[in-house]
């Protein structure tokens, strides 16, 4: 792919993919819940190894202990989760399909006149999400997100936000207009790049995940100064968050099921329950802690409003700075 | 003392050996497909290295890592299709030796550079990785562009007949590859509502289309099959004198893999164009490019093995992946609980000295086994015209929809392969445009980054030293071939006239 030299979701992907599938789970048949299929295929826009792809094969071994049912991944790839979302509005809608649901599909929706669109699918509950944080360089005049803030009123800075259609942008368009500063926003192919931005001193501040810090942080060469989630992460409690400081930006990227429209009630009681459950198994904890994704269990009366409330926020980003026309 | 021992080790070890000629031989294979590309080559292997221990996991990986990007110049010389984007500049001059019935010296041309360029960045990554750690961080937007502008000041020299067609064909080039998703605003250009042309229009689609398919359809315009050069080819490396007199070329292809590979963003595809350039630029027979020159061949080959070894060196020293392939590596890492960075020199330095070992052990058992799978690829070329025209199109369209399953890819390749056979109609040369593809996306996004960066000030292109330098360069290369074009124009006219 053209954009995606440098393979910044690519590499993510991949990160994610090597620490969670690093330990497999022996599945064995214990009928807690009556699910009403016997297989079911779990839809992903991840091609094998990617971000949604993992997340699905991960859960497969635990998850059918759980709920008793033989699982297999599908990888319809293309079209930047086009063709996935296609493929989901024509399948039953009796449970027998279900999709790996994360902001991508609701970005392409967006960003191309898609037919059918993430309006065809019904969201069923949110399992984690991807913590976005702001972090500078190690040496960095600035200990929090509110003195760097404060300088950027002073001066002139260059806040870099990963790929220009997706969510790191849609993170720092907001806290510019939340702050009210004039920082020049550095879009480039996504995180690899943005990492060496601050560390060449191009940007000044910069948003990413965790999982892709990792190593800097372990070298001291980058710090962060804020994390974009509604309340602190287990992980790092001494991080604030940006609301905390006054600023009000929570940039979410979750993942989560959904699956075609009309799902009968008993196939998304089915999935609440499983999902509890799956969160608390002990083999996949320790899974996704090392992954750094945080459990966000949602139920589906939850889930639903988040979802309205996320494609709203993105649809209002996007036409704000430009991107879609309203 | 300990790296001798750990390495003698290495090397004793039955089980590596057997790794490094499963990674290999793999690694030809998935870059001499035209679907699958040194990045899917290596995610395919992932789910199978977490049993293994983290030396063999990670030189299973590099071998297939180094051995894919020389297995995508054996369709590229044979049958005019790269395996790879990156052996797309191999394809240029080496199918044109095929076509002269001397497509297995080119083969032997490309190993041989292969091995060199792999083994030469192998070295950098071995004793260097710290100085150029800081080249990788030297480069910033203003750079990038001009390292874009550098490569494509080289078109007059592609243009074969006409400048102005030349410079057509790579606007067209430009062109296509302004389609997706605008680098810096977000906005989505000219996708006209498909999905699949959000991230742009993979090039290597492209490129199969402009070489290969309009290659076939250029072959089935001609009515007589028995006209068609029906040469047997030969599997040949080439002999001490030869390979002397393409040391210039492999160096150049060193040279610019080198750094190239550590820079994110530019990659195997863009160093291998540039080194294409470069030894075409400093050619001592310039005349003999684009009728089958070997260093055409050598040039490009050495610069995309030596980016993929080079590429190592952001990856172990930051962390940070310069390549898809290597963001699959840091994937092989990280399973074994390695983070790649800074601390990683210091925690594990005996898994460092192995993976090198492993490496250049993947670098000794190529040329072996490349020697070996060639036979049979060689025998597959031998085939009447009829029976390899079709095989060729249908690993063309089946290669190109197994990317991602995918009619609108089929599309894009059938699409280029018409826009081809038109511009060799025309007498349009095809390979500017390949450059502009290459090279627009690189160009147009890192120009405006700069812009973001200061302001609108245009002055970034002068203040930022690397940039100027680059920029100077390709200043005086266009001023000179455009006097060169002029006094060539002149001198035919004053032949022309009667005296």
């Amino acid at each position: 792919m053209v954009h995606s030299l440098v393979g910044g979701r690519y590499a993510h992907a991949a990160i994610t993919a090597a620490l969670m599938l690093g330990s497999s789970t022996v599945a064995y048949a214990d009928a807690g819940i009556d699910y009403p299929h016997d297989l079911v295929t779990l839809v992903t826009h991840s091609s094998a190894g990617g971000g949604g792809d993992v997340f699905l094969r991960d859960m497969i071994g635990p998850l059918s202990e759980i709920m008793g049912v033989e699982f297999v991944v599908e990888n319809v790839v293309g079209g930047s989760g086009g063709a996935a979302i296609a493929y989901m509005a024509e399948a039953p809608a009796d449970g027998s399909v279900i999709y790996a649901s994360n902001p991508t599909y609701i970005f392409t929706s967006f960003l191309s006149d898609l037919d059918p669109n993430y309006t065809d699918l019904d969201p069923i509950v949110n399992v984690f999400y991807d913590p976005q944080v702001i972090f500078a360089r190690a040496d960095a005049p600035y200990e929090t997100l509110e003195d760097a803030v404060s300088a950027a009123q002073e001066e002139d800075m260059v806040w870099a936000a990963g790929a220009a259609g997706a969510l790191g942008r849609m993170a720092m368009e907001q806290l510019k207009q939340e702050t009210g500063v004039d920082a020049a926003i550095l879009t480039g192919e996504g995180g690899g790049e943005t990492i060496l931005s601050v560390l060449n001193g191009t940007a000044d501040i910069a948003v990413g995940e965790v999982l892709e810090l990792r190593s800097q942080l372990e070298a001291e060469e980058v710090k962060l100064l804020a994390v974009l989630t509604q309340e602190r992460l287990a992980e790092n409690p001494d991080l604030p968050t940006a609301r905390e400081l006054g600023i009000d930006v929570v940039v979410e990227k979750y993942r989560g099921l959904a699956g075609p429209a009309g799902l009968p009630d008993d196939v998304i009681a089915a999935w609440e329950s499983a999902i509890q459950q799956l969160l608390e198994h002990p083999e996949y904890r320790e899974m996704y802690t090392a992954a750094s994704l945080e459990p966000a269990y949602l139920s589906n009366e939850e889930f639903r409003p988040f979802i309205d409330d996320f494609a709203a926020s993105t649809e209002d980003f996007m036409i704000s700075v430009g991107i879609i026309q309203e | 003392m300990d790296a001798i021992l750990v390495a003698l080790d290495v090397l004793t070890t039955p089980t590596i050996i057997v790794v490094v000629i499963i990674g290999v031989t793999w690694g030809i294979f998935g870059g001499a497909m035209p679907g699958i590309s040194p990045p899917i080559a290596m995610a395919l292997l992932l789910p199978f290295t977490y049993t293994m221990d983290p030396a063999s996991a990670l030189i299973l990986l590099t071998a297939t890592y180094i051995a894919a990007e020389y297995g995508g110049s054996i369709p590229a010389i044979l049958i005019r299709t790269p395996g790879t984007s990156a052996a797309a500049a191999t394809l240029i001059e080496g199918y044109e030796m095929q076509r002269r019935g001397k497509g297995g010296e080119a083969l032997g041309i490309a190993l041989v550079a292969s091995v060199i360029g792999a083994v030469f960045g192998l070295l950098l990554v071995i004793f260097l990785t710290e100085p150029l750690s800081r080249v990788a961080l030297a480069f910033r937007p203003p750079a990038y562009f001009a390292l874009g502008i550098l490569g494509l000041s080289v078109i007059a020299s592609l243009s074969e007949k006409s400048l102005l067609k030349g410079i057509i064909a790579a606007l067209i080039g430009l062109m296509i590859a302004t389609i997706g998703t605008d680098p810096v605003s977000g906005v989505v250009r000219f996708a006209f509502g498909y999905p699949e042309l959000l991230s742009g229009v993979p090039f290597v689609l492209v490129m199969v289309g402009l070489f290969a398919v309009s290659e076939l359809f250029e072959q089935l315009s001609i009515p007589v099959w028995e006209k068609i050069s029906a040469t047997r080819t030969k599997l040949k490396l080439p002999t001490w004198a030869i390979q002397k007199g393409l040391f210039r070329a492999n160096m150049i292809g060193v040279g610019i893999g080198s750094f190239c590979g550590l820079m994110p963003g530019a990659g195997g595809t863009v160093s291998s164009f540039l080194a294409y350039n470069e030894s075409k630029r400093f050619a001592r027979d310039k005349a003999s490019f684009g009728n089958g020159a070997p260093e055409g061949v050598a040039a490009p080959e050495s610069a995309n093995n030596c980016d993929a070894s080079v590429s190592m060196i952001p990856l172990l020293s930051f962390g940070i992946p310069a390549s898809t392939s290597a963001a699959v590596l840091l994937g092989g890492f990280l399973i074994h609980g390695l983070a790649p960075g800074p601390a990683l020199f210091g925690r594990n330095p005996d898994l460092l000295y192995s993976l090198f070992t492993g490496m250049l052990m993947a670098c000794i058992a190529l040329p072996f086994i490349a020697f070996a799978t060639l036979k049979l690829c060689v025998l597959l070329v031998n085939q009447p015209k009829p029976y390899l025209i079709s095989f060729i199109l249908v690993l063309v369209f089946s290669g190109s929809y197994s990317i991602n399953n995918s009619i609108f890819d089929m599309s894009i390749v059938l699409g280029a392969g018409v826009l081809g056979f038109g511009m060799r109609y025309f007498g349009v040369p095809v390979l500017p445009t390949v450059l502009g593809l290459v090279l627009g996306y690189l160009i147009e996004a890192n120009y405006r980054r700069s812009l973001v960066i200061s302001r609108g000030d245009h002055a970034i292109f002068f203040t930022d030293p690397i940039a100027a330098a680059f920029l100077t360069i390709a200043a005086v290369f266009m001023v000179l071939s455009i006097v060169q074009a002029v006094r060539q124009h002149r001198k035919a006219n004053n032949r022309g006239m009667p005296s």
